[in-house]
């Protein structure tokens, strides 16, 4: 019989860090592409490609290192489709967002009914440890927040989300760094996923399970700066991580619903509008 | 979340079809091309798809029941999307107005036509409590209706597999299944097509396409409506109170995919069955998408949609292909039909 007093443990805080990262890289990521002025809340259908193409690939080649820098390429071409229809195309960046989505879900069900004949879930494949993953995410969070607000690239890339037109004056290639920003993006959301495979070894079709709607509501909370983002993903990551803990006490619907309910509670706390760059979902056009 | 939510902008009906038509061949194409490229016979895949939509009326029927909820969560998606809002909770909404519907079609007794009347309104009502929630969130909170509507469908799913489970409140003990007990006989919706599945929850559907319709473009509070999504500045210059507009887009939208539910439990199911939705809720978004937000659109969106699923279920069965190559090909017209200038493009391309 365990009680609450074993819930509180180091392996809670190890846990936290852990489910933390997948959701602070996609905050990351959300925050590179909504600061450049491009939304992308196909976020969550990348990361499920991600996790998608880690299993493919460690599947047929036996090595996690390639599957894992095979998720990132995947993801990279996702955010890529996405700035060319945003861009190119001049979609509405949200309608596309979902389109990626519902084309992944499909892709997803297919691919796995197909290669291995079970829908929506692969057979078993290498992996390797989450940590790699936590790490690599961690690291990345800190330096972004140096990249973003210390060097002339960061506020570059703030004033194309900011001021294009002030940006283009100033020689500064609005589309391109917008093009950049959203594969950078795609990503890291890749990395994402790849780390939701490495921590179960197979994929599912539900692994990421909206992780990547709390992305977005992290890099909210965290009021588009990396830092910020990651705090808000801890405190999700706390949540996810107590949850999984909390089932034995309660029962486990009500659990499994905790990360979504303090989604939108947080949500609806910490709401701060101060930094929603000006020209987001907005589309360029070159005078 | 800003952004342009006129897919529409400027032009003509005929264009707009013509767009639509060019989107669904382009998504048949390369959809053929997969199937293909994994090793499956696409004549064999495409056959199957058609035979299993349109192949007789048992198909018909699988067809037009399947399109049915998907008629009602395009309309609770374009409704919002009308608005400048994006309710991608509609499988949510569905869930709560199925289990209202399903508790006052079992436990309360009235006369025949006035049970089935009050289960409709109750569905819809327990739908337009949940899009209430994130409309109200939206309007006072300014939280991110997208995020919002997403996560309270993981609640409401959640929710109600608590409801049904072995313990919970509203389980049939009876059974092992994860459902309620069955509707009293005067709350069902009678069957039109027998004997497949299809039952009047069509044409309420198709109906309310029609209200949804004249309330957007034929009354002003549906002006004022779409006044707050095409410009916010402008519809509050006009006098037009926006937080109220928005709280009230999502309450309707809830309440149109609540009733998606609710026609699952009266006139298919009889009883509310855990996580019975196959993703209606998931398929309005791209329903609204493909019917260019437009109401009467969606009812052949939808039928698309249902097409797909049925077509889907019958490529699965005879072994052509994954079931799922419906689900890819949803997800490309999606793609093609939200690029504006997409197509033009293409012509363009074409003509060098």
């Amino acid at each position: 019989m365990t009680t609450l007093g074993d819930i509180f443990t180091i392996q809670l805080l190890l846990a936290t860090l852990r489910l933390a990262s997948p959701i602070a890289l996609i905050a990351l990521g959300e925050t590179f592409s909504e600061r450049a002025g491009i939304i992308n809340v196909g976020v969550e259908g990348t990361a499920v490609l991600g996790a998608l193409v880690s299993a493919l690939v460690g599947y047929f080649t036996g090595s996690p290192w390639i599957a894992l820098i095979a998720a990132m390429v995947a993801g990279g071409l996702a955010g890529a489709l996405h700035a060319v229809w945003c861009i190119r195309f001049r979609a509405n960046h949200v309608v596309s967002g979902i389109g990626i989505n519902i084309l992944v879900a499909g892709l997803a069900l297919f691919i796995t009914s197909a290669v291995w004949g079970w829908r929506g879930t692969s057979a078993s494949a290498p992996t390797l440890s989450t940590w790699y993953i936590t790490g690599a995410a961690f690291l990345l969070v800190f330096a972004s927040q140096i990249f973003l607000f210390r060097t002339k690239w960061g506020l570059r890339l703030r004033v194309v989300g900011e001021k294009p037109e002030a940006a283009d004056t100033a020689g500064v290639n609005v589309h391109r760094t917008r093009y950049v920003y959203t594969i950078l993006n795609g990503v890291l959301c890749g990395l994402a996923g790849a780390f939701f495979f490495n921590s179960v070894g197979r994929f599912t079709s539900g692994m990421v399970g909206g992780r990547g709607f709390i992305g977005i509501a992290a890099m909210v909370v965290g009021n588009y700066s990396p830092i910020g983002g990651l705090g808000a993903a801890l405190l999700f990551g706390f949540i996810d991580a107590l949850q999984m803990r909390l089932q034995g006490f309660i029962p486990s619907q009500f659990s499994i619903m905790l990360p979504y309910l303090l989604t939108v509670i947080a949500l609806a706390f910490f709401i701060r509008k101060a930094n929603v760059p000006a020209a987001l979902g907005k589309h360029y056009i070159k005078q | 979340m800003k952004g342009n939510t006129s897919l529409s902008k400027g032009s003509t009906l005929l264009r707009e079809l013509g767009i639509t038509a060019l989107s669904i061949v382009l998504a048949f194409g390369i959809s053929a091309f997969i199937v293909w490229a994994a090793g499956f016979s696409v004549s064999a895949v495409f056959i199957n798809l058609w035979k299993g939509a349109f192949g007789g009326k048992l198909a018909l029927g699988s067809t037009l029941t399947k399109s049915t909820p998907i008629i009602l969560t395009s309309l609770s998606f374009l409704l919002a999307f009308r608005c400048g809002l994006f309710n991608i909770g509609a499988e949510g909404q569905l869930y709560i107005g199925a289990i209202v519907a399903a508790v006052v079609g079992a436990y309360i007794h009235l006369p025949a036509a006035l049970h089935v009347v009050v289960c409709l309104l109750a569905g819809g009502l327990g739908g337009a409590l949940w899009g209430w929630i994130p409309g109200y969130l939206k309007a006072k909170r300014g939280v991110n209706e997208f995020v919002s509507t997403m996560m309270l469908s993981y609640v409401a799913i959640g929710l109600t597999d608590y409801l049904v489970a072995p313990r919970g409140p509203l389980h049939d003990t009876k059974y092992w299944a994860n459902q309620t007990i069955r509707i009293a006989p005067t709350a069902a919706l009678p069957r039109i097509m027998k004997p497949t599945q299809v039952s009047m929850a069509l044409i309420v559907a198709v109906f309310f396409a029609l209200v949804v319709w004249y309330y957007l473009f034929r009354t002003p509070a549906g002006y004022e409506l779409r006044g707050v999504g095409l410009s916010p500045p402008a519809a509050e210059y006009g006098g037009i109170r926006i937080e109220r507009k928005l709280i009230l887009a999502l309450t309707l939208a809830g309440f149109l995919a609540g009733l998606a539910g609710t026609g699952e439990v009266l006139g298919t199911h009889f009883r509310f069955i855990g996580r019975f939705s196959p993703g209606y809720g998931w398929d309005g978004i791209a329903g609204g998408l493909i019917a260019r937000a437009h109401p009467i659109g969606a009812i052949f969106a939808a039928l698309l949609m249902g097409a797909l699923r049925a077509g889907g279920m019958q490529v699965q069965r005879s072994g052509a292909a994954p079931g799922d190559i419906a689900a890819v090909i949803q997800g490309l017209v999606i793609f093609f039909i939200i690029a504006p200038t997409l197509i033009r493009v293409l012509i363009h391309w074409r003509k060098k």
